[in-house]
């Protein structure tokens, strides 16, 4: 580091930086008196790797750290960070909280915290691979049988499993806390899925560009090296060395709480995201169900719990899982990072007989400590645990257990009483562990830099000979002052993590690799899942819904709100048609007058009834859940629109909470913009792949059924005079051509006009014939499994069909009536009906996978003698 | 002995089954006593693929996937075994103490009682508590013979219980039995299996055949045999020793294992998940067990 950027002792730097201008609230840390705290050492002084960043704080003071800190937000929104917490309705989900001020951690401290890890990967790699194979552990001593037999992370079904190559291990999580002695200490290990990575990256991102020169100044260590060696470690465990492998990220699905990541990192590697349904065994392999057919996967880097991942063989209710995948990982055919059964690591037991363990497996007691446990299948220990219980977590031995920890300083008599009966008849299903003092950092809160307790996660992933350790990680943080839970599922704020060297870091050739990029996506898509591209087809459809809805709706209040008055049978034509345009019957269809004359409630419903189907809100979230299942494919634009979405939808709530205002159709502005924008960016900013070729599928598809859903409402009763004339604007409107109309009917005037522009007007992005148009392009290319030169598919006969009868027909006749309805009208719109709607299923089942078998469980009772 | 067993398991669904990832228990494994010489499984429809292994309790694990739409699968069993004859009746009441086992099981860390010390610990299926404990107590003192303790438990049950196949289902909780003493082989062998856990002796489930003696004058039904159900305990001197309570004796020549495992579970002779398949799969299952007589 230059002499001028040499880190100065609080106290100077501060006069320097109130020398000009009038004197800004400044931002300043004090730890807490007589808590542990990371920023000062014992004399109270403030560390030499937090002092760059505390005078860089007070420099930028409070008002820049938060405008800093909004910034982070919205990019954080922007790119859809959330953290799905499992509310009471099963469908909150919250942002990801990022504190803007980093958590420091020096080179030389981080280099022996790394070697730890190091060590303690290598450590539980060999562990792994012993309690799966020849059980020395048990043999030996170092372990008690019950301490694996009896832990529920063990399955027998995963026993001689594994991967070839020195590592079962692929990727290891541990939280940790910093000591008072200032090592660092282990309080547990993750080695299922570790979650996190994917957060910690993001976090990054976003930091890096909110703070770029202090960032850039504080020398801090890059981690996107450690995800291209992630990458690179998954590509070479492939068992399949012929052709380029398939590697995919499994999922539960955008349900899970940490979502967010999987979709995140999945688009940073470049892998498909896929979820249990887009798999399936066959023939002794997996496959990925895409629209060009089955392909062969070799690697699966797996979010979902060992117990979830094969219904035949593990957890058989499971529905996250591919029924036989195990099978298919013992024969060799398939690689599952980390294995199945690794969560038998997940293990606090280990921690007590950890010492022991690496004695035997690595001739050394580990250089990291672990939090002091104690197990209750132990005598001595139970003895202690029931003596001190009050001083102690208690904790089960199996995260899935379902079971809490609690701190005994918290129960009752009657609860302490309890709780040692149940550990007592359960003995080796519990720990005990001491409460460790969790040391403060500083957060920024309320315009004030205030101590609050810290945690952290990092990663390693198994690499050529040895294990690479993410340089940083996610550092958590309590929500409130010190003392409290640190828990995602709580809302725990999370923290960059900053290793910062003394010295610029030189860039390794690794790191210039191809990030994920629209490239990358391009190349991934021939194995996309179809269910994302399904998902993409529904958002098209949907979000044209609520265009067709919103835009016919706004067309409603202008035209009841108008200058003219609208009579009783254009009135009842209007009404009926917002409720058959949004398929929410009854509705206004054949509603007293009284309904019809006080139409406000019913139409409210109509735009802000979540739980009715067909209601404007219901149909944007239903796009809004599409987006999130095909997130991995969307641009950061669209992401962004989605939100904008999303916050217009929640605007329109507050708009309309008081009922419809004096001018409804305005409250519905936001919206109808936000679809354009959306509609707009998939005109512009999205790549002519096969995603963009369903998406706008389902969007021409849903316009083509609304438009002639509209004219057939509108335009086949005949009507006269000036309801004619209010109808017929209403349709004008609604589709965007009344301007039109008026320009060209200086000539032409009538519904002979207005139907030609509506159904027949090549030129009009709203006719009918456009939309079949745009179909028939779409059509020709599409994947094609079936290569038959000269005979027509029958989807292709279906459009052709549709076109040919809309091209062939004659205005005049279709606007004859003999009745009080326009019979040919009506029977030439029933019939292009029928056939889109055909030509609709017919894709459907072509390019989706619609399992219409369910799965269910077989077994068989033996004896009845 | 010579045997020949033919296990056959039917399934008949009310809808097509369009594919389905199974696997089965259903070839004898070899023991102390006992060696398959040959097996085979056949099934119908054909599998797409088939896999045999060793699984983690020393079991033939049977794994297979059919792709093809059915309404019926067939999987048939057939193998030869030979048994040693065991008989252990005259030996009762030899061999260590209760006590000295005890003594042995937690002083003694080898391979075989490390092995040993996972079948005493609560399984899927069978969680030991006071009751079971209770039950268990009178038959078991420090001074007898190991042994002996398990013979009478053995006869206890036999007689406190009745052979009911009506009263209970796969689902019948271990306390539900103990209540109201009634059940079929699988509870009496999950029931014996706690009482020993509660009193600290390691004890397997032994899933298998028992050959069954048409009555003097009559001729043998074929698929009159049935699968069966009984449990092994260890014993430092002799290994695994099986006891069947359902018929009050020492699993002799007439006992033929398929399979070990901690309880029903480990063991179920098909497991699996079909896509399809309509509503209450209709199961049967025939097993024959016949004699070959050795020239």
């Amino acid at each position: 580091m230059s002499s001028s950027k040499t880190p100065s002792p609080l106290g100077q730097l501060q006069s320097q930086s109130q020398s000009q201008s009038s004197p800004a609230p400044e931002l300043e840390y004090s730890s807490l008196a007589g808590s542990l705290d990371e920023v000062t050492n014992n004399d109270g002084l403030v560390k030499p790797q937090w002092q760059y960043l505390l005078s860089s704080l007070r420099n930028l003071g409070p008002k820049v750290l938060a405008e800093r800190e909004q910034k982070a937000r919205r990019i954080l929104r922007d790119d859809g960070a959330i953290y799905n917490i499992h509310g009471k309705d099963g469908n909150a989900s919250s942002s990801w909280e990022l504190d803007p001020v980093p958590h420091i951690i020096g080179s030389e401290d981080w280099g022996q915290i790394e070697a730890g890890l190091l060590e303690r990967s290598e450590l539980f790699n060999l562990i792994l691979r012993d309690l799966y194979g020849e059980r020395a552990l048990l043999r030996h001593g170092a372990l008690p049988p019950e301490a694996l037999f009896s832990h529920g992370g063990f399955v027998r079904a995963c026993h001689n499993v594994q991967i070839p190559g020195e590592h079962e291990l692929i990727m290891y999580g541990v939280d940790m806390v910093r000591m008072r002695d200032g090592k660092m200490c282990v309080l547990s290990d993750r080695s299922q899925a570790p979650s996190g990575a994917g957060y910690a990256l993001e976090n990054r991102t976003v930091m890096s560009r909110v703070f770029p020169s202090l960032y850039r100044d504080s020398h801090v260590h890059r981690l996107a090296n450690f995800y291209q060696r992630l990458r690179l470690k998954l590509i070479s465990l492939s068992p399949n060395s012929e052709e380029a492998p398939l590697i995919a990220l499994l999922t539960p699905g955008s349900r899970n709480e940490t979502y967010f990541e999987h979709a995140y990192l999945a688009n940073y590697l470049g892998f498909p995201l896929v979820q249990s349904g887009d798999l399936v065994v066959r023939n002794g392999f997996l496959w990925m169900k895409s629209l060009d057919g089955l392909k062969r996967v070799d690697v699966i880097l797996r979010y979902v719990d060992d117990a979830f991942c094969d219904p035949v063989e593990l957890r058989s209710n499971s529905q996250l899982g591919v029924p036989g995948l195990l099978e298919v990982v013992r024969s060799g055919r398939l690689i599952v990072a980390n294995p199945l059964g690794s969560g038998v690591l997940e293990n606090p037991i280990l921690l007590k007989y950890l010492p022991q363990i690496s004695k035997h497996l690595l001739g050394r007691e580990p250089r990291l400590a672990s939090v002091k446990t104690y197990w209750c299948g132990d005598d001595q220990d139970l003895a202690f645990i029931t003596a001190n219980i009050r001083q102690l977590i208690i904790k089960p031995a199996y995260r899935g257990s379902g079971v809490k920890s609690v701190w005994g300083g918290d129960l009752n008599e009657q609860q302490l009483n309890q709780l040692l009966a149940t550990i007592n008849k359960n003995r080796y299903q519990y720990v005990a562990q001491e409460q460790l003092e969790k040391p403060c950092i500083p957060a920024f809160s309320a315009g004030k830099l205030e101590p609050r307790t810290a945690l952290l996660r990092t990663f390693s992933i198994a690499t050529e000979n040895s294990y690479t350790v993410l340089p940083g990680g996610l550092t958590r943080i309590g929500s409130s002052a010190p003392g409290s839970l640190i828990n995602m599922q709580a809302g725990s704020p999370s923290k960059d993590t900053w290793v910062t060297a003394t010295e610029p870091e030189r860039t390794t050739e690794l790191e210039a690799a191809p990030e994920s990029s629209a490239a990358h996506i391009e190349s991934a898509l021939v194995s996309l899942p179809s269910r994302v591209v399904e998902n993409l087809y529904w958002m098209g459809r949907y979000a044209e819904r609520a265009e067709v809805s919103l835009r016919y709706l706004r067309t409603v209040f202008l035209q009841l709100n108008g200058e003219y008055p609208v009579g009783p049978v254009a009135r009842r034509i209007l009404l009926e048609t917002a409720t058959q345009i949004t398929a929410t019957t009854p509705g206004f269809v054949g509603a007293p007058a009284s309904l019809l004359a006080n139409p406000d409630d019913e139409l409210l419903l109509i735009i802000k009834d979540g739980g009715r189907i067909g209601s404007i809100k219901s149909t944007l979230n239903s796009m809004l859940a599409s987006a999130d299942e095909s997130k991995a494919l969307l641009s950061n634009d669209t992401i962004r629109v989605i939100n904008d979405l999303r916050d217009a939808l929640e605007q329109m709530d507050i708009d309309l909470a008081e009922g419809l205002t004096s001018a409804p159709d305005e409250a519905l502005d936001p919206l109808v913009t936000a679809l354009a924008a959306l509609s707009g960016l998939m005109q512009e900013s999205m790549i002519r792949n096969v995603g963009w070729r369903f998406m706008e599928l389902g969007k021409r598809i849903e316009r083509a059924l609304q438009t002639i859903n509209t004219i057939r409402c509108l335009i086949t009763p005949v009507t006269v005079g000036a309801d004619k004339s209010t109808l017929l604007t209403a349709l004008l409107r609604s589709m965007e051509v009344l301007i039109t109309y008026r320009q060209r009917g200086r000539e032409r005037r009538g519904i002979d006009l207005g139907l030609e522009l509506v159904m027949l007007d090549i030129d009009n992005p709203r006719s009918l014939i456009f939309q079949l148009d745009r179909l028939q392009q779409h059509l020709l290319q599409l994947p094609k499994s079936d290569m038959r030169q000269g005979e027509l598919q029958e989807e292709e006969r279906a459009l052709l069909e549709a076109m040919t009868s809309l091209k062939l027909s004659r205005l005049s006749q279709l606007l004859e009536s003999k009745t009080d309805s326009r019979d040919e009208l009506n029977n030439l719109l029933q019939q292009l009906e029928k056939l889109l709607k055909e030509f609709n299923r017919l894709i459907s089942d072509k390019h989706f996978d619609h399992r219409s078998d369910t799965p269910q469980l077989v077994t068989s009772f033996w004896g009845e003698q | 002995m010579r045997f020949k067993v033919k296990h056959i398991t039917h399934y008949r669904y009310a809808q097509r089954v369009t594919r389905c990832y199974n696997l089965a228990n259903v070839i004898p494994r070899n023991t102390d006593r006992q060696q398959c010489v040959n097996s085979n499984v056949s099934l119908s429809p054909l599998p797409a693929t088939k896999r045999r292994r060793v699984d983690y309790f020393g079991n033939q694990a049977f794994h297979f996937e059919i792709q093809r739409p059915h309404t019926e699968l067939t999987i048939t069993a057939e193998s030869d075994i030979v048994i040693h004859d065991n008989d252990h009746e005259g030996s009762l009441d030899l061999g260590e103490s209760y006590g000295e086992v005890l003594e042995y099981l937690s002083t003694t860390p080898n391979e075989n009682t490390i092995t040993a010390r996972e079948f005493l610990l609560n399984s899927p299926m069978i969680k030991v508590d006071d009751d079971l404990a209770s039950y268990a107590r009178s038959s078991f003192d420090l001074k007898r013979s190991l042994k002996a303790c398990v013979s009478e438990l053995t006869a206890r049950i036999f007689n406190d219980f009745s052979y009911d196949p009506e009263f209970t289902t796969i689902a019948t909780p271990l306390a539900d039995v103990l209540e109201h003493k009634k059940g079929v082989c699988q509870d009496f062998a999950h029931l014996q299996i706690a009482c020993l856990r509660a009193m600290g002796i390691p004890a397997k489930y032994v899933s298998g055949y028992i050959e069954t003696l048409p009555k003097p004058g009559e001729k043998k039904l074929v698929g009159a045999d049935a699968t069966h159900a009984w449990i092994a305990y260890f014993s430092p001197g002799e290994g695994w020793v099986e006891f069947d309570p359902t018929n009050n004796t020492a699993a002799n020549s007439q006992h033929i294992v398929t399979a070990f495992g901690r309880d029903f579970f480990d063991v179920t002779p098909v497991k699996g998940v079909i896509f399809g398949g309509g509503k209450s799969p209709v199961l049967s299952v025939s097993v024959d067990v016949s004699r070959v007589i050795e020239e």
